[in-house]
């Protein structure tokens, strides 16, 4: 449709503008990155430095000082196993909703309702609710309660299971059913025309919701907040532990915020393609 | 998985002669869905039943737990408290300008990018990076972006010598400094839909359009947008619903201050909640917010996802 020409000043004028709004949009976090390896000195000046010796020190000083081995722990032992069960519980849901349409689509918007309650509305009561099971010799023996990992890793999957479903339905309404047909009529039984057919055929599907509710649960803040205090910490909430007295400690700041925020950025390229997709319940195919 | 390996043929004819639903196939289908629902409805109910309970009981947490039943009480304090209106009118602010903004930056951004003919994968890329960020994490940092004495863009400010405000500390300003972190989180949000929109419109009218030479800008109003108003709907709307639950950027950008000015309705709920202990008051207020999102999000969102989800399926 476009023939290969010279930029005219109006395309000019567009990359100019794209780049500017690029450098807003990457600047935050570059800085960010940035400072985690400048030295102390380097951070607290005016004007600031844009050259000075890298150091790891930040770094050192977060894993050491602030016990941040343990969120970053805690944060992988949450994330994934929330994630695993959202991804059982949901790809069940998401096929027979897609595949059978049971509900007629009302129990998906219903679903689809609970995903919109604000945050801050549902955790008092978790609170309490774990507090109380916390106390009980179950939630002793299931290690439920608060502070605890398992806290946050029923609160995430709940979180997560609608926004799982919707997108995994989506891509189940991808998949060929006459290819489903043909496997029932060699034999296969329902289940097995699920696990030897769909399944495989939905994983990239699959994977992509998996990996946002990944990044969900990462960089969940609120509940980690309110129902850990220090055993179960998470990143997203410890980074506030450089906090003192004598006032903010940037530097670790800054270098535990860039292990918070790296392995999401790589997260985010890898899904690129999928993103508009996931972003919008799986209504928009991008 | 891609476009191509779904078919687009041959569905209906595959649909006449699928056996008829028999009661396995129904009683299969339940069963599938039967665990998500037991945890969707256990945990998700059971905590809003919970709350309901509490906001109809005296319920201070730091005096002697809960106790008896008040009746409507707790809800009667709520539509006299001031603080209560006023984090609502903030709230709305914000939620008004942030979301305002991001969908004419965002939609400018779209168009700019849609006529890319170079490294639009790579322009993509970077747009989308700060989606991935804790608001949290990257709002914290922020907070040092926007410090009066070594913070970046006070120095930016300096050199082109303009005034240098004080942008968490200032009660004019300090809302706008939110609204700016949101907008620099979120519009790439709104640009990459839009976009997706924008490139997933079909080719022939627009074709048609410059055979009959239509200006720029008549096919713009005639033809792109009006083929673009239901994504550019759904993505406001999505928005929309997250501003007004904004927490963590006021949690750890300003904490509500200076004073109150940032004090959003979901920030004065976890004050009254988990610093003031008064259950019943916060569980009242959250049954009225979360009542008045889910009418709103039902009515406005529903039907705008059933119309995609019935576009989907059809193809």
């Amino acid at each position: 449709m476009l023939q290969q020409r010279n930029a005219t000043p109006l395309e000019v004028l567009r990359y100019g503008i794209i780049l500017v709004i690029l450098l807003c949009t990457v600047f935050p976090i570059a800085w960010m990155i940035i400072t985690s390896f400048k030295p102390p000195d380097d951070i607290m000046v005016m004007p600031p430095r844009f050259s000075f010796q890298p150091t790891l020190d930040n770094y050192l000083y977060a894993i050491q000082k602030a016990n941040f081995a343990l969120f970053i722990w805690n944060t992988i032992l949450v994330s994934t196993t929330s994630t695993i069960f959202v991804v059982i519980l949901a790809s069940l849901a998401a096929y027979s909703f897609a595949r059978y349409n049971v509900g007629e689509g009302h129990i998906l918007f219903f679903i689809l309702t609970t995903k919109m309650f604000p945050a801050i509305a549902v955790v008092l009561p978790y609170f309490i609710i774990f507090r109380d099971i916390g106390n009980t010799a179950v939630g002793q023996a299931l290690g439920i309660g608060l502070d605890k990992p398992m806290a946050l890793i029923i609160s995430y999957t709940i979180f997560n299971l609608p926004f799982a479903i919707w997108l995994m339905v989506s891509f189940f309404q991808d998949i060929s059913r006459e290819l489903e047909d043909s496997a029932r009529l060699d034999g296969y039984n329902r289940l097995q025309v699920l696990a030897r057919v769909v399944l495989p055929l939905a994983a990239p599907g699959i994977s992509v919701a998996a990996i946002f509710c990944l990044i969900f649960s990462w960089n969940e803040f609120l509940f980690a907040y309110i129902l850990t205090r220090d055993a179960a910490r998470t990143i997203t909430v410890g980074v506030e532990s450089f906090f003192t007295l004598r006032g903010i400690l940037w530097g670790p700041v800054a270098a535990a915020a860039t292990i918070s925020v790296v392995p999401m950025l790589i997260f985010v390229l890898v899904l690129q393609r999928y993103m508009v997709r996931g972003l919008t319940f799986g209504a928009v195919r991008g | 998985m891609s476009e191509a390996t779904a078919s687009k043929e041959g569905l209906p004819a595959a649909e006449r002669t699928r056996p008829t639903k028999s009661m396995s196939d129904r009683w299969f289908s339940i069963l599938l869905i039967t665990p998500a629902m037991i945890i969707i409805v256990f945990f998700a109910l059971f905590p809003l039943g919970y709350a309901v309970d509490l906001s109809f009981r005296y319920a201070d947490l730091t005096r002697r737990g809960i106790q008896e039943f008040v009746g409507l009480n707790n809800y009667r304090y709520v539509l006299f408290d001031k603080p209560f209106w006023r984090s609502l009118q903030i709230t709305v602010t914000f939620a008004f300008f942030a979301v305002v903004i991001e969908m004419l930056l965002g939609i400018f951004i779209a168009f700019l990018i849609n006529g890319v003919r170079v490294a639009k994968g790579l322009i993509r890329s970077l747009l989308i990076l700060p989606l991935a960020t804790a608001p949290a994490v990257t709002g914290l940092f922020w907070r040092y972006l926007y410090d009066t004495q070594f913070g970046l863009y006070n120095y930016f400010l300096g050199l082109v010598d303009w005034a240098q405000p004080n942008w968490l500390g200032d009660i004019s300003i300090a809302l706008w400094a939110v609204i700016i972190f949101d907008v620099w989180q979120w519009t790439p949000f709104v640009a990459l839909i839009v976009l997706a929109g924008l490139q997933s419109l079909p080719r022939e009218p627009f074709e048609a359009a410059e055979l009959d030479g239509a200006s720029y800008f008549r096919v713009l109003r005639r033809l792109t947008f009006p083929m673009l108003m239901p994504v550019i709907f759904l993505v406001g709307v999505l928005r929309a619903i997250d501003a007004l639950r904004l927490y963590d950027s006021v949690a750890v950008l300003t904490r509500g201050g200076p004073g109150t000015a940032t004090e959003t309705m979901t920030y004065y709920l976890y004050r009254n909640g988990l610093q003031f202990f008064r259950m019943d008051y916060a569980s009242a207020m959250a049954l009225l917010f979360l009542y008045a999102l889910v009418v709103a999000s039902g009515f406005a969102l529903r039907p705008l996802l059933a119309r995609f989800a019935q576009r989907a399926g059809a193809r």
